[in-house]
């Protein structure tokens, strides 16, 4: 039930963003809708958080860390799925909302990777007594991380250039292909691995994995207003880019 | 306890930030649009 809510939700997200970016100027106002939803979503998150999940036997009060920590997986591999998605589209169809599509998926997913690098070692600190470990799950995140912020990098250094778009879009494409290895990232290390599995695999109480899943609903519906939000802005800056061109 | 609204606090302000870079970003699109039109 808990993940077909938020399976629901990826979906229903993709294809709002996807409606979205067809013509971003005239229909960012729908995102006014989704940024109420998400608004709506916190308390209740926060709420489930703090008075309906039940303390964790060993960990106690630190384990409440994990409910922030594991939603924004989410929209980091939605982040970075987007922005293979809208590569093959512009490489395809050439058309910019492709490529605005793109860019945005990668810098809100890099927000949101930042978000897990910097809570789990909030967490990691009074648990494993550690920072940070160099382990197969932390490191292999780590990396997609530089992964996608060389991405940004590349775009800042080029803005507004076909090349730049084209040679982006081939990065992210193959970029994503990084995903699989963190997500089986302990499973890979064969028992080495600090980190505990999916918790997918290792499987919740109830009352946990539905906090859980009110956790990654609320992040899809921010992470969708954010992209829609960095979709419009780049569809300003490439208007204003081309009348200042048009001046010169 | 404090570990835990750390984290929080920090999710919180980072989302925070990003937003709040969204919007003046926006605004000075705006305003440059406005003197090259």
């Amino acid at each position: 039930m808990v993940s077909a809510v938020v399976m629901l939700s990826v979906v229903g997200a993709l294809a709002w963003l996807l409606w979205v970016s067809r013509d971003v100027e005239r229909r960012i106002g729908s995102a006014r809708w989704v940024g109420a939803l998400a608004l709506v979503l916190i308390p209740i998150w926060l709420w489930l958080v703090a008075y309906y999940a039940p303390l964790e036997e060993i960990q106690g009060i630190f384990q409440k860390i994990f409910y922030v920590h594991i939603p924004a997986i989410i929209p980091t591999y939605f982040g970075f799925i987007l922005t293979a998605l809208g590569g093959i589209q512009y490489l395809r169809t050439r058309q910019e909302r492709w490529d605005q599509l793109a860019v945005s998926g990668a810098e809100v997913g890099v927000v949101f990777c930042t978000l897990m690098l910097v809570v789990g070692p909030i967490w990691a600190k009074p648990v494993w007594g550690l920072w940070w470990v160099w382990d197969a799950r932390l490191t292999t995140t780590l990396i997609l991380w530089f992964i996608y912020v060389a991405y940004l990098f590349l775009r800042s250094f080029a803005f507004g250039s076909d090349t730049a778009r084209t040679y982006t879009a081939v990065y992210g494409i193959v970029g994503v292909s990084a995903i699989p290895f963190v997500y089986y990232a302990v499973d890979l290390a064969h028992g080495a691995a600090m980190h505990p599995a999916n918790p997918a695999k290792e499987g919740l109480p109830p009352e946990m994995g539905q906090t859980v899943g009110v956790g990654m609903v609320t992040f899809i519906w921010i992470f969708a207003w954010l992209v829609a939000k960095r979709c419009e802005l780049g569809s300003l800056q490439a208007r204003v880019l081309a009348s200042r061109m048009g001046a010169a | 306890m404090p570990w835990v609204i750390a984290a929080y606090a920090v999710t919180g302000a980072v989302l925070l930030a990003y937003t709040l870079y969204l919007h003046a970003a926006r605004s000075a699109a705006l305003r440059d649009q406005q003197r090259h039109s």
